[in-house]
């Protein structure tokens, strides 16, 4: 039995996103490899040492509490992923943008240290809150796509 | 003689029940004397060797705690190795998990004081 059937069976409890799966059962094929070479160390075969690591990994229970420890996450990931970026447009349309929505004055607001503080603040609040970079890249650019349609729309509409 | 001695240990259930109650503070404490990031595997001989084979659990059972700590903010890990060798998940305590690990032994200590006296083995003072 490889080290990959086992995976398969823990896999077959989670319904995880992709790439968070992909890491979970990435960080438990290191566990099992480094416990078959224990075992193999000790002079087991290569059968008998990953039956011995599978019996102390306890795969069964394991899939469950993964299952259970990630349920949600991924929920909560996108409700701060989509709140980030449209707060910090709102922010930087009403506080720094002419609350009118007008273009009048644009080209001061870009020596305004309250723009560059919104700019960095979309940046590095997404790279602080989620653990990969191309969600914080992404959640910037929704945030400057949405002020672009806020200033532009209102601009037209006046 | 020995089925006496036996209802006398402590039952596999409750060393589990203690266990689990106390995995996040034995993991935090071992990463922070280590002072080294360290992957699930080692972490798990360590605390096995640390408590005399006493902290024996079904192994994988550390990943969802280390994930749920991770994600309550209280360890963060990176990856070790090049892609396409043998890489490992490898945690480190970050700074808020070196205070949940201070409150906690304060917690342990008050809990096992209180204990002792109501098991009478230490005396009032």
């Amino acid at each position: 039995m490889p080290v990959d059937d086992v995976l398969e069976r823990i896999r077959a409890q989670m319904n995880l996103e992709a790439e968070r799966e992909h890491e979970v059962l990435e960080e438990i094929r290191g566990h099992l490899e480094d416990a078959v070479a224990a075992g193999r160390e000790r002079g087991l075969d290569d059968d008998a040492a990953l039956a011995e690591a599978v019996a102390r990994f306890g795969v069964e229970q394991v899939g469950e509490e993964l299952q259970a420890t990630h349920e949600g996450w991924g929920v909560m990931e996108g409700i701060a992923a989509a709140a980030i970026p449209v707060l910090c447009a709102l922010v930087l349309r009403w506080l720094v943008f002419d609350p009118a929505g007008t273009f009048s004055g644009w080209q001061q607001v870009v020596s305004r240290p309250a723009f560059w503080l919104i700019a960095v603040a979309g940046l590095v609040i997404p790279a602080l809150r989620f653990p990969r970079r191309r969600y914080a890249l992404a959640s910037w650019a929704i945030f400057w796509s949405l002020s672009v349609i806020m200033i532009v729309g209102g601009a037209v509409q006046r | 003689m020995d089925r006496a001695v036996n209802d006398n240990k402590p039952s596999s259930d409750s060393i589990d029940q203690m266990r689990k109650g106390t995995t996040t503070l034995a993991i935090l404490k071992l990463l922070l004397d280590t002072g080294e990031p360290m992957h699930g595997y080692l972490m798990i001989q360590e605390l096995e060797a640390r408590s005399r084979g006493i902290f024996a659990f079904n192994e994988g059972l550390i990943y969802p705690r280390l994930h749920q700590m991770e994600h309550d903010g209280l360890l963060r890990s990176r990856w070790e190795g090049e892609p396409g060798t043998r890489r490992r998940k490898v945690y480190v305590v970050t700074e808020k998990g070196r205070r949940q690990l201070e409150a906690e032994m304060e917690q342990w200590e008050t809990f096992r004081r209180g204990m002792r006296l109501l098991l009478g083995l230490e005396g009032a003072a």
